[in-house]
């Protein structure tokens, strides 16, 4: 690593950590430690800042991470700097599953244990997601073999697939399973806690130790899979691991916070106009952008207009979509 | 001929292909023995074969047949040892999102999992491909040429410790000034006869292959027309090869020129 790269990493912790702080302290209950002596009652505030804000703004930063890391590898593994496990399906496809989930499952509820709940939506999203994973990477290839634009046409189609599957089970879900659904589609941090904070904390750093290994390999399939191949790289089990990688990410994030889209396409693309295109850096600064996006995100989302909350997800895909119109015109021009 | 010397041996080697491209199963079969440090020109007109005979030959396709390498059956070579004897240069490249001169030539090294002298080899095979004042570059800035000479380092930086290995080129000059593919033709010349690798390069260029190549395999309609020496220059299998009259100059001291003069009869009629 050389002086640059360490020093923007440098930078991005430290502006990191100074978002966090002024997350801590702004929010509708204000939190002033050195205005202790006022008439605040002191009991609520620190439930608020512990119990309520301290494991939301960890899990913004941390599901943002994973959001980054997964958008890194979606990237790199289509070899497109347009590619997005939202706009390829996969997010979808993991809400639809769990939305899936929340609907029929509603019969044999009692069946599974407890303790194992938590994992039941997960659960059902990682398959979904894995699934359609699976499915656009074979249906892209033997379809539209090596075309961009077969690829995210064939996101589109599959993307309308699920979503009429959301649909339905919107149509078929009585009011409380039609509430915890639309959760699914606006995207909130809302349920954030310790618990569910170290489930995904820890997730992502296997996964991101994973990633790590492969980085290299990431970069040479940049250069086709002919050549990747012809350097040594079993494309095989990349192309699984990576597969695997993201879906892992996209569940989880799907799973507790519904889908937050657009985090996952513009956290890569910044870093690589920053950072350079090498896969070394790119997957590590994807995760601390994405953190920081979502982070700031869910800061404004939560305070813009107090005491009132706009979900998140609604807020990233209203500064997403132009981004990502301006990504096609400048792709129009060339410049990616 | 000594046994130990074959490096590559094919014996009715075909490409298995399941797609919906049924011409490539009429090609073939293709038998030839590769001795290591030999240097072979594969010529022919377009469509006939060639590509697909050194795809297989790079052990990446699955094939019909017998191929022995380094006296094993190819497809059971694994494809990170492969990469350690065997490098391909692609006729075309492609790069997404344009990344260094240094680091697509570190990529040639990237199967091995310990490589420490990975920063002075990236520096040697750039120089040895005229690429030294590339490495910063980022692709896309790139011209043609620069581009080739990026490619062919990073393919020198794949077998630069290696030898008695097999290096396998895919007309990846044709495009390029003739200046430029004659420098680079001497470059992978040197190269391989440093680390007494063999060559097999396809080449569109007559002369070239006569003049710096001992061995020339004639591909027509999909199989071997002819296997044969570079010289004498083999004059008339080359006019059968390409359907066309070929004028022979001879020079003192040099070896002979074959210059088009042409279309053969049955074409001008």
């Amino acid at each position: 690593m050389n002086h640059q790269t360490a020093l923007m990493y440098a930078i991005g912790l430290i502006v990191l950590i100074t978002m966090a702080l002024m997350a801590v302290i702004t929010g509708p209950v204000e939190i002033n430690y050195l205005n202790s002596l006022s008439a605040h009652d002191e009991l609520v505030e620190n439930y608020i800042l512990w119990q309520v804000r301290l494991p939301r703004i960890l899990f913004a930063i941390a599901i943002g991470a994973s959001l980054g890391l997964a958008g890194a590898l979606t990237q790199g593994l289509f070899r497109n700097p347009l590619a997005d496990p939202g706009l390829l399906g996969v997010s979808s496809g993991a809400a639809a599953a769990a939305a899936g989930a929340i609907v029929f499952s509603g019969s044999w509820a009692w069946v599974i244990p407890e303790d194992l709940q938590i994992w039941v939506l997960p659960g059902a999203a990682f398959c979904g997601a894995l699934g359609i994973c699976f499915l656009l990477d074979r249906l892209a290839r033997w379809l539209t073999p090596g075309s961009v634009m077969g690829l995210l046409l064939t996101g589109i189609a599959i993307n309308a697939l699920v979503a009429a599957f959301i649909g339905l089970s919107t149509y078929l879900a009585n009011d409380e399973q039609l509430r915890n659904l639309s959760f699914w589609t606006m995207g909130s941090l809302a349920g954030a806690n310790w618990m569910i904070l170290s489930l995904m904390m820890f997730v992502l750093a296997v996964v991101f130790f994973r990633s790590q290994r492969l980085t290299l390999q990431i970069n040479a399939l940049s250069l086709g899979e002919a050549v990747a191949a012809q350097v040594g790289i079993n494309l095989k089990q990349l192309r699984q691991g990576i597969i695997v990688m993201v879906a892992i990410l996209s569940a989880c994030a799907v799973a507790w916070c519904g889908m937050i889209g657009f985090i996952s396409l513009i956290a890569p693309h910044m870093v690589r106009a920053i950072a350079g295109p090498d896969h070394r850096q790119v997957l590590p600064l994807s995760m601390l952008l994405g953190g920081l996006l979502l982070l700031l995100a869910d800061t404004l989302a939560r305070t813009v207009a107090i005491p009132a909350e706009i979900p998140v997800g609604i807020f990233t895909t209203l500064l997403g979509a132009p981004f990502f119109l301006s990504l096609l015109a400048k792709q129009r021009r060339g410049l990616i | 001929m000594h046994q130990s010397n074959i490096l590559m041996s094919l014996k009715d080697a075909r490409a298995k292909n399941n797609s919906t491209h049924a011409r490539a199963n009429t090609l073939g079969p293709f038998s030839i023995d590769i001795k290591s440090n030999e240097r072979i020109a594969i010529l022919g007109p377009s469509g006939a074969g060639k590509s697909t005979l050194l795809q297989i030959m790079s052990g990446l396709y699955e094939y019909f047949g017998d191929i022995d390498f380094l006296s094993k059956p190819l497809r059971q070579m694994s494809v990170q040892n492969l990469s350690y004897k065997r490098a391909f240069l692609p006729q075309q490249h492609e790069a997404a999102f344009n990344l260094s001169g240094e680091l697509i030539i570190s990529l040639g090294r990237v199967a091995r999992e310990h490589d420490p002298e990975l920063i002075e080899i990236i520096r040697k095979s750039a120089r040895a491909a005229r690429a030294e004042h590339l490495l910063d570059r980022s692709y896309q800035t790139l011209s043609g040429g620069e581009k080739a000479r990026v490619h062919l380092a990073r393919i020198f930086a794949q077998l630069w410790d290696q030898d008695n290995g097999i290096l396998l080129i895919d007309e990846p000059l044709a495009a390029l000034d003739p200046g430029l593919q004659i420098e680079l033709l001497l470059a992978i010349l040197k190269f391989c006869q440093d680390r007494s690798l063999a060559l097999v390069a396809i080449l569109h260029d007559i002369q070239q292959a006569i003049e710096h190549f001992e061995r020339l395999i004639l591909i027509k309609d999909g199989k071997i027309m002819a296997d044969l020496p570079s010289h004498p220059a083999p004059q008339r299998e080359l006019e059968i090869l390409y359907e066309m009259n070929l004028d022979r100059l001879t020079r003192p001291g040099r070896k002979d020129l074959l210059i088009p003069s042409g279309l053969r009869c049955s074409y001008t009629n």
